[in-house]
């Protein structure tokens, strides 16, 4: 096929512009201008927002860790102070973790949490955390335990890492979803920094409508992930008689709505393996132990809750066809409140290791 | 020349691109339970439309509908399609504007707006001045390089889902009244319509339009309901894009792409630039049959010309959510008035043969 001069001219034209207009690249800033924090933490200091940048900076094939912090009125105004005041673009494009200090989450999170669903460039599935200590101490150890150890903050939670079954696993999106669900409230991980590794986990917050309520131990968190359907794999419990691994668990929940008040039933399945035993205990008396301790465990957590009318197990879920909506909307005052719970624990032994147990 | 399976995907296609942005938040805002009732209506009518606008065509048989009327008066039938016209080229504005602003919305922040709808518009005007042959054969392309992506991400999406969320399935009507609700029919309406002006070019068995038709019915609905699933419905109305929010929300651990949003939108795009370009071949075709002596070239770039500023002078998005409600009547002209008057017209044509032969 020829082509006339004309068309020639054409298409040189149009190939020119299309490069201008597709690339893509309209005042776009290239990575070595940009700053890719990793983590960012928000304090309330006085109807102003302390926010907390680590930002790792490859330095010489190492990691190292740069530690930035701004007040102002709103969360991106300080992002923006930070970004005016570096000789880079901040992008939170990659931020994975959110810190929020205690006193704050006390206060309620609703405008952080609604600032971050909105903003274009914070990812709805980044984890959040709760510190509960001073937050520039917090990130200031961060940044000397990283710089010994190269440790990174984020595998803490990273499920293929370093994340253990009894670590809340809650995402920003879950959070926003928490303070508008009628049903549905999160636990959040409570951190510190810690003196050998990077953080110490102390338990969970329980967040109420993006208020931090109360707070839940270790352990109870693991309830909470077992009743989440997050496997509890690899978790020990040690008990009188025995240790044994937690290996999967299931748990099916039937809601019932008897006058008006609520009844739950939970059947929690357990499989488990034997690890140690002190004496010599009979597969029974191992069960029933394994029994009692987790239904206990469940019957205080679930106090605990009620008394917060915080409803973290998303209950209301099971009587959302039971309940009009209208209705529904007081779910945790009119119903969860005095809400009876009757739990039982089914387990089972998947093995036992290389000895017998008689 | 028979060319079925091209014209199932172009239908497909264009639906695709305009179901999984505004359809879902219009559904979610138009009512608060049982959100397959409007879903199901608005299917009903689609189906409705296009058995009617197929029946009515097939009385023609290779004739597109505006040589149908060519033995009428052209002043008359100019009435007829001024309507369609206008709907065709707000459609144009509409799409284009609101599509150039989901594109800053989710990932191009820093690009001023009228680059992107620069960008839309010359691609799609180019696709168009080829002629509906290229628009079709860029449909299967688009189709084998964009729909197994689309495909994936549409089942990650499920990811986080709780179908508790579904119930109560029991709905009233109050959605009718809303006009949320009548914006929603911007995914259903003008889908069929090119099925009017492709037939002289080349034929289809109307079978297929009708499987593609029913392929898309589930799209309609996860469109609605995964984000509902995941969020509930008080969380999901907050949401200016739900299902965009539900994938940006996905987390996948062995893949290597951080944010599975962007091959999302990208693919969504493409097709919206598909279905620009079958917007503007149709509005050209109705111009140029009453203005004969103009090419068809020049009328198109006056068009997209015209079309960019008025797309840029639209000042923000309440304006262009004004234009959606405001084409509302166009539109029902659009999906009722011209299947039915082309079904009348065969009907009395053919009338009028079976007469003449007795």
């Amino acid at each position: 096929m020829k082509l006339s001069n004309k068309k020639v001219i054409y298409l040189i034209c149009s190939l020119l512009t299309m490069v201008l207009i597709l690339s893509g690249c309209w005042d776009n800033k290239d990575i070595n201008h940009r700053l890719l924090p990793v983590s960012i933490g928000v304090k309330k200091v006085d109807d102003q927002y302390l926010v907390i940048l680590n930002i790792p900076v490859p330095i010489d094939g190492s990691m190292e860790t740069k530690i930035v912090s701004a007040k102002a009125e709103t969360v991106s105004k300080a992002v923006d102070t930070i970004s005016r005041n570096m000789e880079s673009d901040v992008d939170l494009l990659h931020v994975k973790l959110i810190f929020i200090e205690k006193e704050t989450a006390e206060d309620g999170i609703n405008d952080i949490i609604a600032g971050l669903m909105r903003s274009r460039d914070v990812s709805p599935k980044a984890l959040v955390a709760i510190c509960d200590e001073d937050l520039q101490e917090f990130f200031n150890n961060i940044k000397i335990n990283a710089e010994k150890k190269g440790l990174s903050t984020y595998n803490y939670f990273e499920k293929n890492a370093g994340w253990n079954p009894d670590i809340a696993l809650t995402r920003v999106w879950e959070v926003f979803r928490g303070i508008h669900s009628y049903t549905h409230d999160v636990a959040i991980p409570l951190i510190r920094s810690g003196k050998d590794t990077t953080m110490d986990q102390i338990g969970s917050a329980i967040l109420k409508r993006g208020k931090m309520v109360e707070q839940i131990s270790s352990n109870e968190t693991l309830l909470y992930n077992v009743f989440k359907g997050e496997s509890g794999n690899g978790k020990m419990e040690v008990m009188e008689h025995a240790t044994v691994m937690l290996l999967g668990s299931k748990t099916d929940n039937i809601g019932r709505l008897v006058n008006n008040d609520a009844h739950m039933e939970s059947l929690i399945k357990m499989r488990v393996v034997i690890l140690e035993t002190k004496g010599e205990p009979s597969l029974n008396l191992i069960k029933e132990e394994i029994n009692t301790l987790i239904s206990e465990r469940y019957n205080k957590l679930f106090t605990k809750l009620q008394e917060n009318e915080a409803d973290v197990f998303g209950m209301g879920q099971f009587f959302r066809n039971q309940i009009p909506r209208d209705e529904l909307k007081n779910w945790r005052s009119d119903y969860f409140k005095n809400m009876k719970i009757n739990i039982n624990v089914k387990i089972d032994i998947q093995n036992e290791g290389y000895l017998k147990t008689t | 020349m028979v060319r079925s399976l091209h014209v199932m995907i172009m239908y497909v296609l264009c639906h695709l691109g305009l179901i999984f942005f505004m359809f879902p938040a219009d559904i979610i805002a138009s009512t608060e339970q049982g959100h397959w009732f409007p879903i199901l209506i608005g299917i009903i009518v689609h189906f409705v439309c296009l058995l009617t606008y197929m029946k009515g065509l097939r009385f023609f048989p290779k004739k597109d509908i505006l040589s149908i009327f060519s033995k009428s008066k052209k002043r008359v039938t100019f009435l007829f399609f001024a309507p369609v016209l206008l709907y065709l080229i707000m459609a144009i504005i509409i799409t284009v504007r609101a599509y150039a602003e989901i594109v800053t919305l989710v990932f191009l922040s820093h690009t001023p707006l009228w680059t992107i709808i620069l960008l839309l518009l010359s691609v799609s005007a180019y696709i168009s001045s080829k002629g509906i042959e290229a628009i079709l054969r860029t449909a299967f392309l688009l189709f084998i390089l964009f729909f197994p992506i689309l495909l994936f991400v549409l089942i990650m999406s499920f990811q986080n889902v709780d179908w508790r969320y579904a119930i109560p399935f029991d709905t009233d009507l109050g959605f009718i009244s809303k006009p949320a609700y009548f914006e929603s029919y911007f995914a259903f309406a003008d889908g069929f319509l090119f099925l009017g002006f492709v037939q002289p070019f080349f034929s289809y068995e109307r079978k297929y339009v009708i499987l593609s038709a029913i392929f898309l019915i589930p799209f309609f609905l996860f469109s609605v309901y995964i984000p509902i699933l995941t969020l509930g419905q008080a969380t999901a109305s907050k949401a200016f894009l739900p299902f965009v929010l539900i994938v940006d929300s996905i987390n996948i651990d062995w893949l290597m792409f951080d944010r599975v949003t962007m091959f999302f939108l990208l693919s969504l795009i493409a097709f919206i630039i598909l279905y620009l370009s079958l917007l503007m071949w149709k509005a050209i075709r109705i111009i140029n049959y009453y203005i004969p002596k103009s090419r068809p070239s020049y009328l198109l770039f006056g068009l997209s010309v015209a079309i960019f500023f008025v797309c840029f002078w639209i000042p923000d998005r309440k304006d262009v959510e004004n234009i959606l409600f405001m084409n509302s009547f166009l539109r029902s002209y659009v999906i009722i008035v011209v299947p039915l008057s082309i079904y009348y017209i065969g009907r009395r044509l053919k009338r009028k043969d079976t007469n003449e032969t007795i």
